[in-house]
């Protein structure tokens, strides 16, 4: 893989939603290295799930271009845009795996996208990937929970599941939206190292949401701040300051509450 | 610091031993190993049962010939007598009424004695549940077929089955909503030295309330479609209509009254939801839960509507301080209007059909009589006719249930509001579905009767398509109800639709399509049991002639078998149940 060039390149990329009464992203211009890790942090609902999402195109944008892997997202529908999907892994702060499949099942899902055709069942997929599946769980140290119901697994060893899931669709770049926010502070280093950890094995681009700022400086190359939609902070990690990514956080409205990603309208309502 | 740098100890696998090597299948505990006996079965019973009830696609072939003969007799419609079609109907609705009325008078008690929480000693609330087990498994034509011959025909017959089977669904949802309350208010209020009664009067009623009402109402759209067909045995109601232009061939006039039929049961089906929702609050998805949980679907919520914006219009209402009485906000008086209203139907019911309440309630002792007679003395009844009415019974509701479902399944993906490929694929289907089950299943039995002949054929036929109707919007409701998040990540991984709705949405809807499906077995089994009274093959037809000759022993013979069967299947889909969920 060459470690030169962008694998995300964003242009005046502005999102409404309710008919504009929400703007949840503004004029945002943002190159993403290929290889590197980046963070991006900000306060609940200053945009970076919305941010997330265009990059594999489960939002777009209202005005402004986006760009992944070289391919104008807006453009892709149909074949493209799974070819597209397929190469970007997603990790989201709820996991969501399917609960009532086994974690092997789940993580066979991530290599829907390689395969042609519905699957039902962990015996609908090829025995090779069967194999490759049970590794992944392995590499992420629940090879002995293959056929157990993964909602009956913790909170971390979920998203450890979602994991070993986006690996096994040998994605390109890997997005990860607050992937550690469900979780305590021990398990969320532990998930946090894992994630990093064959992200680099593998090579992959990262780009993660997170609140951890210690991890985000101990991990991040490149941190990326957002506020109210906009790109407030876009600098190397080295050589960051505790105060300058705390600058970020700092409340304007000390109100704020923590949304639910897939109730934003009544969680806005409400406040 | 860089990545590296990071500490690797040495990893030992986590796989376990026996998993390193071979084909990694899923492992099968005993449990599995029953169900997929069961399915053999089954899959052997689909197979037996369509050639028991002569399916086949030369059959089907015929009988769409058939059924477009029937058509061109058919056609123009015809609305000869429509003052006495509307006459009718409204006969019809006030039977449906008046019915509902006396299933909710009988089933309050009997919920109160059968729910755990409020019954006064258990040696009550056993026979009162098996009462109410024994109204649900009796179909309601089979109550029509007998009360006719007990008491007469005309309406009073048709109210008197419509209320009786009715008790079956009300008094168990009844008991279901008291078992559900919240214990805190009734507790304080026998800690203040009220009696059991008053504090039920106090601190259950005003809780159970507006699931009572949500179901009484739900039950009265259900008995619409019911009373239109019993006229066809003498029961009153626009089904007399439907059997004299049947029999008299008069096929024209007939599709009028089918035509006036399904315009009645969608205006009702409507006017009910629209006062549900008037009455339960704004919520969107009550109509939905509750009819989850009429389906047994899912445990209830508790249906209190909106409790906030009650009691804000409450605290800015005014009301006179000296008397003290309750200020007439919008919810108090939509209560006011609807009891009014109900009770102003009810009289209006009593009086249009020329029926009084003393006669309705004489009946009863007459019913009594009439159950008493039923009980067979001895096993003389028991027929290889008899047994060969259950087998085909039983055969026609199996292979319904079966050709219905795999309709239903595919299709319920495309009514499913955030499943369907276009909004319009959603509302054409909705649409459909709505339209398909305006047509009660026994309506479309004789009209497939009237086309191609008696027997076993007509009555899979009308079984399969109602069956689509309910199940595919059942199933459209629980795939709704899945949750976007793990569907997200599916659709992220790069998967097709196709791909997305079996691995991102089935999984998530199988406890739902499995109540759903189970459900669907049981009241197939019950419908099937009717159908032969149409001419639509099964036991119906045994029945229908019993009756005929007031063999009251071989009734009473045939209702333990069809209560037997229908028993037996509903706790063999119980157990299934709690295998797969
Ligand atoms: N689907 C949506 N519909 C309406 N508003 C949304 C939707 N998704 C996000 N928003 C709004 O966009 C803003 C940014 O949200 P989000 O990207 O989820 O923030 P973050 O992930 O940083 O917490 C919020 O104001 C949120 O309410
Ligand atoms: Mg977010």
């Amino acid at each position: 893989m060459q470690l030169s060039g962008d694998v995300v390149r964003l242009r005046g990329v502005r999102k409404e939603f309710d008919q504009g009464r929400v703007v949840a992203l503004d004029s945002v211009d943002l190159d993403i290295h290929a290889g590197e890790l980046t963070v991006l942090i900000g306060l609940s609902g200053s945009g970076k799930s919305t941010l997330l999402r265009h990059l594999n195109k489960l939002h777009v944008p209202t005005t402004g271009t986006v760009e992944v892997l070289g391919q104008p997202v807006a453009d892709l529908s149909g074949a493209n845009l799974r070819a597209l999907r397929r190469d970007v892994g997603f990790i989201f702060q709820q996991f969501n795996i399917v609960g009532r499949l086994s974690c092997l099942e789940n993580v066979l899902s991530g290599a829907l996208g390689r395969l042609r055709g519905p699957r039902y069942g962990v015996l609908s997929y090829p025995k090779s990937m069967r194999r490759e599946a049970l590794e992944l769980l392995d590499r992420v140290g629940l090879g002995d929970r293959a056929f157990q119901r993964s909602d009956t697994l913790s909170g971390g060893q979920q998203q450890r599941v979602a994991i070993a899931r986006t690996v096994m669709q040998k994605p390109k770049l890997v997005l990860a939206d607050e992937p550690v926010a469900s979780l305590d502070p021990e398990i969320s280093g532990q998930v946090m190292d894992l994630l990093f950890r064959i992200c680099t094995e593998e090579n992959l681009s990262v780009i993660c949401s997170l609140h951890q700022v210690d991890l985000a400086l101990g991990w991040a190359k490149r941190l990326v701040g957002l506020r109210d939609g906009q790109v407030v902070l876009d600098k190397p990690a080295e050589g960051l300051s505790t105060e300058d990514v705390m600058a970020v956080y700092k409340r304007l409205d000390p109100t704020g509450t923590k949304q639910n990603e897939y109730e934003p309208a009544m969680a806005a309502r409400g406040s | 610091m860089t990545l590296t740098e990071k500490p690797q100890g040495p990893r030992t696998s986590t796989i376990p031993p026996e998993m390193r090597s071979g084909s990694l299948r899923p492992p099968l505990p005993w449990r599995r190993k029953v169900l997929l006996v069961i399915a053999a079965v089954y899959a052997v019973a689909v197979v037996w049962a369509i050639g028991r009830t002569g399916l086949s696609i030369t059959a089907l072939f015929e009988g769409y010939g058939d059924f477009r003969r029937l058509l061109d007799r058919m056609l123009p419609i015809e609305f000869r007598n429509l003052s006495q079609i509307i006459r009718l109907a409204f006969e019809t609705f006030f039977m449906a009424f008046i019915g509902t009325a006396v299933a909710v008078v009988i089933s309050v008690p009997l919920a109160f004695f059968a729910a755990r929480n409020t019954t006064p000693s258990v040696f009550l609330s056993g026979p009162a549940r098996g009462f109410i087990v024994a109204m649900r498994a009796i179909p309601d034509l089979i109550f029509a077929l007998i009360f006719v011959r007990a008491i007469g025909i005309g309406v009073l017959a048709g109210i008197l089955a419509i209320g009786l089977s009715a008790i079956g669904m009300v008094a168990k949802l009844y008991a279901d909503a008291i078992e559900q309350i919240d214990e805190g208010p009734r507790e304080a209020i026998l800690a203040t030295g009220a009696s059991q009664v008053r504090a039920i009067l106090t601190g259950v009623i005003p809780q159970v309330l507006p699931s009572f009402i949500g179901i009484a109402l739900f039950r009265l759209d259900i008995n619409f479609r019911t009373s239109t067909i019993l006229g066809y045995v003498g029961a009153g109601g626009i089904g007399t209509l439907l059997q004299l232009y049947l029999s008299g061939l008069q096929y024209r006039k007939a599709l009028g009254v089918v035509a006036v039929i399904v315009v009645l049961v969608l205006a009702v089906e409507f006017i009910s939801a629209a006062i549900r929702k008037g009455i339960l609050g704004a919520d969107p998805h009550s109509h939905k839960r509750l009819s989850h949980r009429i389906a047994g679907l899912f445990p209830g919520g508790k249906g209190r509507g909106n409790v906030a914006a009650q009691a804000e219009a409450a605290s800015r209402a005014s009301f006179n301080r000296e008397t003290l009485r309750p200020p007439w906000t919008r919810d108090r008086r939509r209560m006011a209007i609807f009891g009014w209203g109900s009770l102003a139907v009810l009289v209006y019911a009593f009086w249009s059909t020329r029926l009084s309440p003393v006669r309705l309630f004489t009946s009863f002792g007459e019913i009594f009589v009439v159950a008493t007679r039923l009980v067979p003395r001895d096993l003389s009844w028991l027929s290889s006719v008899v047994v060969r009415g259950m087998v085909e019974t039983f055969a026609i509701a199996i292979a319904a249930t079966t050709i219905g479902l795999l309709i239903s399944f595919p299709l319920a993906f495309l009514c499913a509001r955030n499943v369907a490929p276009a909004r319009w694929v959603y509302y054409f289907g909705r649409s459909l579905l709505v339209m398909n089950r305006a047509l009660p299943d026994l309506i479309i039995a004789v009209l497939f009767v009237s086309a191609v002949g008696l027997g076993p054929f007509p009555g899979v036929m009308a079984l399969s398509i109602g069956t689509v109707g309910f199940a595919t919007k059942l199933l459209a409701d629980s795939i709704e109800e899945v949750s976007q998040g793990p569907r997200d990540a599916v659709t992220a991984a790069g998967t097709t639709r196709l791909q997305e709705a079996f691995t991102g949405v089935s999984p998530q809807a199988m406890p739902a399509f499995v109540s759903t499906a189970l459900y669907i077995v049981d009241i197939n089994i019950r419908s099937s049991t009717i159908l032969g009274i149409v001419g639509a093959g099964g036991i119906g037809f045994s029945l229908i002639q019993a009756t005929r000759t007031l063999n009251w022993e071989l009734v009473g013979g045939i209702l333990i078998l069809v209560f037997a069967m229908v028993y037996s299947i509903e706790r063999l889909s119980g157990w299934v149940r709690k295998q797969l969920l």
